[in-house]
């Protein structure tokens, strides 16, 4: 009978709680008609922001608020469309979270921002810039674009960018491009681990530097790259068999460094670190 | 005048030592007082390395491009500086992206020290030992400003930066150590500025949190 009470109790208590999480919860629609590769900026403290193609020439913006303490402020100047969260007295990480569904015309460029995040962008022509200190950043199918993600901690993900002017700056959060390709992919990294699979595309210039974190690079047999690998004090291995190279920038060490060409050597790739494991893989 | 007021008029109080008021705070708060020496002092580091060694075009070219990469500094806007609009949003912390940028001034130097008839890079190193650890000594202060602002702005944020900046000193301190050891290795200086721009990143994700 007690034990009957108590659950009782305890399902009021969680009616109570989500009644008030739901008043609290505040969804708003924004609609802006622009042309040809517009441009959509989504500042955000605090939340996620996903971006995805609309089938029109407009911008939908869905606002998903918490409370009271931010408000959505949003302008359109031509074919310009800014949008922000705006803290308001009282704010905290905690209480000014927004989380921010885009649809964008296909062509348009994008820059979004949060600290926290997630940011996620997918199917878009147009150029990409994503920033969060802790936000985790997933890009996708992009094509013909800049690409240029930054965060501190936050892991970044690359999957299937292609022609891509792709730079990507993290400090100590992990970053794993697939199938990422383009005249050039830069990633700096302190501690992070980056990983990437694909083929280097064609002459494309690629280069992964970090401190501490380890580099692993998985490739196909039909991969045609001209690869340096150095760590200073760390360990550099290849399962790949390298056309060796007669002159190099640098002095090769076995088991620190190597150099080296695969089939026509059609694009560039330059693996370095201080102190972490680079790790040359066959796919 | 209370702190808060006196930080609000720093910036005229840097630029023309203020007026009667603002001086008469920093003679009774110790607290006023010990920022803005920790300020004239990076000032005074900046003169010092600027005079120290006279760097290359190369040098300012390498600086301006990150800090533009790292959006530090902008093309000019029509009627504001910048400095007004960072101080609206940060006060105080506004300060640090001057700080940020002395950094990376003092890295471009100690990374290209001009060359000289008869002196090898040995001889060089002696003379950049006091600009190293003055420079050490502002960043180590700015990385301390840093955090006190993110604690105060977002306390769950400060582990994460804490932990992040010293990954990134670590990378500019062996980074530092190479270019040392081989003054003409463009990898390592390469390094080196990579390692300077993370930092300057981590300074600008800082600054760019604005809650009320």
């Amino acid at each position: 009978m007690q034990r009957s009470q108590y659950a009782t109790e305890w399902m009021v208590v969680g009616l109570i709680t989500l009644t008030t999480i739901a008043v609290a919860e505040t969804k708003k629609e924004y609609r802006f008609d622009v042309g040809a590769k517009s441009k959509v900026s989504i500042i955000n403290q605090y939340g996620s922001v996903s971006v995805k193609p609309s089938t029109g020439n407009s911008v939908v913006i869905n606002a998903t608020t918490y409370s009271d303490r931010v408000e959505v402020d949003h302008t359109q100047s031509g074919n310009r469309v800014d949008v922000q969260s705006h803290l308001l007295s009282g704010a905290t990480p905690e209480n000014s979270r927004v989380d921010y569904e885009v649809l964008v015309p296909s062509d348009a460029s994008v820059d979004m921002e949060s600290a926290t995040g997630p940011l996620h962008a997918e199917k878009l022509h147009g150029d990409v810039e994503a920033e969060g200190a802790n936000a985790a950043i997933d890009v996708r199918d992009i094509s013909g674009s800049h690409v240029h993600v930054k965060t501190m901690a936050g892991a970044i993900t690359l999957t299937n960018i292609k022609d891509g002017h792709v730079e990507i700056d993290s400090v100590s959060g992990d970053v794993t491009l697939n199938s990422v390709t383009g005249p050039l992919v830069r990633v700096s990294s302190t501690s992070g681990r980056i990983q990437y699979d694909g083929d280097f595309g064609y002459a494309g210039e690629y280069r992964f530097n970090s401190h501490s974190g380890n580099i692993d690079a998985t490739i196909p047999d039909d991969a045609s790259v001209d690869v340096k690998a150095q760590s200073v004090r760390g360990q550099v291995l290849s399962d790949v068999q390298l056309q060796p190279k007669v002159h190099t920038s640098f002095l090769v060490k076995e088991g620190s460094s190597f150099a080296g060409t695969i089939n026509k050597a059609a694009s560039s790739v330059w693996l370095r670190t201080f102190s972490g494991k680079i790790h040359l893989k066959k796919r | 005048m209370t702190c808060s007021e006196f930080q609000r008029e720093l910036p005229e109080y840097m630029e023309d030592g203020g007026n009667a008021e603002l001086q008469s705070h920093l003679k009774a708060c110790a607290s006023c007082s010990g920022l803005v020496t920790s300020l004239e002092s990076i000032v005074r580091e900046a003169h010092y390395l600027q005079a120290t060694d006279e760097p290359s075009p190369r040098v300012w070219n390498a600086i301006e491009i990150v800090l533009r990469q790292e959006k530090l500094i902008r093309d000019p806007l029509p009627r504001h500086s910048i400095l007004p609009s960072l101080r609206q949003r940060w006060g105080i912390a506004a300060w640090l992206v001057p700080a940020a940028a002395a950094l990376l001034v003092g890295a471009g130097i100690l990374l290209y020290p001009p060359a000289k008839g008869g002196q090898n890079a040995n001889n060089q190193a002696p003379g950049l030992r006091p600009t190293a650890s003055a420079a050490k000594l502002a960043s180590d202060q700015s990385d301390e400003q840093l955090l006190q602002e993110v604690s105060m702005k977002a306390p769950m944020m400060r582990a994460a930066y804490e932990s992040n900046l010293k990954d990134v000193n670590n990378y500019i301190r062996d980074a530092q150590e190479s270019v040392n050891a081989d003054p003409n290795d463009e990898e390592a200086q390469q390094a080196l500025m990579d390692a300077y721009g993370q930092k300057s990143m981590i300074y600008e994700m800082a600054l760019d949190r604005s809650l009320p």
